[in-house]
């Protein structure tokens, strides 16, 4: 029998979005993804300027952070990831000039890419250095978040650095494995989209062996994200570049509908460094909170870098907190659950596939703790619409509306139910993963008891941190 | 020969997209500038650096514009007392806003411009001088 997400919707489900013919010409046409990049590279455009001329001043009043870090952030967190998966990797400029460099044009196809074309290191390919990257920017989430020149400084170095590294490395091995801070969490949250790429009959793709998607045609690139179109098992590696689409001779790729988060249950290329990535972005919502959100001021002087002392404190507490801690707590309960359900399992297995476990509540948090940005802080967006390099400038009439803080009485609300939603999915995709690894139904209800208890324990603490 | 013309309409897009924004916000701004005589005064605590410029010289009956930034993490406001100028409103200069004040200055001399907002310990000394003088 089909096992169903939330005792609901059949895990296999699928509705093809790429049946309506409009949409499927869309998406082979050349113009796809170019002209939503170009549209958003405009965007970014006025966000490196804003950043640039709005220099040390204070942030909320400049269009570079409120676009960046709570325009961007929030569609990315409450809209792109859990609806659309990589959509963002899709239009994202920051990498774009490197690519159009690797294919010396824009939209035409050149399967010979211009560059060293060097081969990312196979010990590499996982999340372990995005992972470090990753928490090595939220380091300066203080000067981020108030300091437009920190803004412009993070984009460019991406730009460049993209550039650079796209000269070296074949094809999306920078967004894909060393360069880009959030596309280790981008990958990972994906997985539990309502969206997938995914080939429509995998007997054609077996029956079909010259594999265009994989070495590219007149038509269009061989995969940029190095993966194989026609057997993509889950979301994490799949930029959603479209070139498959373009590719495929018999028509066979599809976007598809589907119940959130089935990535996880694949049991297939889990690793520890996906692990790693779970308990930092769990661990880095926590630690956002408390910096931009809570009320420990000395944690905010230490992570605005007040003094040397303070920020190595600050750099100290949230590295051991993210990469020893939660994991630490986290084998405790583990350890209990092998101890509960059967000895003959690994443990580290055991601790791998429990981690995704987290998945679905470390995406929710980020939900819940988005509403803390959206309710109090939208406002400014009109403002900056307005006046986007703080020039005194009035486009819209809006530059002179006040900062007004909307819905915060009730905003807790909205927190706890979407940290309760976060807790039963986690629960629901917990015990399925807890089925798939034990070898029994017994051995599963009894393993997974400890950590149906860590969940519901954290989100206990995550209702209190945030609402309380 | 279709998908070369792609190609530069694709180009031409890329520079109207990154060349064409910074250009065209500069030419709007410098028209904007261009109708009056914009002076621009950044507005920080006296421990961070006061007014910038501090003095500030203008003409009698030629209209100003005077557009002041606060990049300071403080609120700072601005005042001209005895020529009868100052904000509108709630006469506060939040962090990172820019404010603007339009005027023809109709006396010569020298006069102290000044913060209204209590905005750090040496507040008072948050001071600055507009010398008019005539054409």
């Amino acid at each position: 029998m089909t096992e169903k997400i939330l005792g609901l919707i059949p895990v296999d489900w699928r509705f093809e979005l790429t049946s309506l013919p409009y949409i499927r010409k869309i998406i082979k046409s050349r113009w796809m993804p170019f002209l939503p990049i170009v549209l958003n590279l405009s965007v970014f455009t006025v966000i490196l300027m804003a950043g640039y001329v709005g220099g040390v001043s204070t942030g909320n009043y400049n269009f570079g952070i409120m676009f960046v870090w709570i325009v961007w952030w929030l569609l990315l967190m409450m809209v792109m990831v859990p609806f659309f998966s990589r959509i963002w990797c899709m239009v994202c400029p920051l990498p774009a000039f490197g690519e159009w460099l690797q294919r010396l044009g824009f939209t035409g196809v050149r399967n010979k890419l211009f560059g060293l074309n060097r081969k990312w290191p196979k010990s590499l390919k996982n999340m372990w250095l995005v992972n470090f990257l990753f928490l090595g920017t939220t380091y300066t989430t203080g000067f981020l978040t108030t300091r437009p020149i920190a803004t412009f400084i993070l984009l460019m170095s991406i730009i460049i650095g993209s550039i650079a590294l796209m000269i070296v490395f074949e094809k999306r091995n920078f967004c894909k494995y060393i360069g880009c801070p959030v596309g280790g969490f981008l990958g990972l949250y994906s997985n539990m989209a309502v969206t997938e790429i995914r080939a429509r009959d995998p007997q054609i793709c077996k029956d079909h062996k010259h594999k265009d998607c994989v070495i590219g045609n007149e038509k269009g690139h061989s995969c940029p994200w190095m993966i194989l179109p026609f057997d993509i098992g889950r979301n994490t590696y799949c930029g959603m570049c479209l070139e498959c689409f373009k590719t495929c001779p018999y028509d066979n790729m599809a976007i598809n509908l589907r119940p959130p988060a089935t990535d996880l249950l694949v049991d297939k290329n889990r690793g520890l460094d996906e692990a790693w990535k779970a308990f930092i972005m769990l661990g880095i919502a926590i630690f956002f909170f408390l910096i931009m959100q809570g009320n420990n001021g000395l944690l905010k002087d230490w992570a605005n870098a007040k003094t040397t002392e303070g920020y190595l404190t600050f750099v100290g507490l949230h590295s051991i907190f993210n990469l020893l801690l939660i994991p630490g707590v986290f084998l405790v309960f583990v350890y209990a659950s092998r101890a509960l359900g059967s000895k003959e399992i690994q443990l580290k297995k055991l601790f791998t596939n429990f981690s995704y476990t987290l998945v679905p509540l470390g995406l929710i948090a980020w939900i819940a703790f988005s509403f803390g940005l959206l309710f109090p802080n939208s406002s400014y967006v009109l403002h900056v619409l307005s006046d986007p390099f703080a020039w005194g400038w009035d486009l819209f009439g809006t530059a002179k509306f006040p900062w007004t803080p909307f819905l915060t009485g009730v905003m807790p609300y909205f927190q706890i139910g979407t940290l309760l939603f976060g807790l039963v999915l986690s629960l629901d995709i917990g015990f399925k993963i807890s089925k798939q690894t034990f070898q029994n139904r017994d051995q599963a209800v009894r393993g997974f008891i400890p950590i149906a208890a860590f969940l519901t324990v954290t989100t206990i603490f995550l209702i209190w941190l945030f609402t309380g | 020969m279709q998908r070369k013309i792609m190609e530069i309409v694709a180009g031409f897009l890329v520079i109207l997209a990154t060349v064409g924004v910074i250009g065209g916000s500069l030419l709007y701004e410098d028209r904007l500038n261009r109708e009056v005589k914009t002076i621009e005064l950044l507005a920080e605590a006296p421990e961070r650096g006061n007014w910038n410029p501090p003095v500030i010289n203008l003409t009698k009956g030629e209209p100003v514009r005077i557009k002041i930034r606060n990049i300071d993490t403080v609120s700072h406001g601005f005042t001209i007392p005895e020529l009868g100028i100052g904000l509108a409103g709630a006469a506060e200069i939040k962090p990172g806003q820019v404010a603007t004040i339009d005027f023809v200055p109709q006396r010569t001399g020298t006069f102290k411009y000044m913060c209204t907002a209590w905005c750090s310990a040496q507040h008072m000394q948050m001071t600055g001088k507009i010398i008019i003088s005539e054409n």
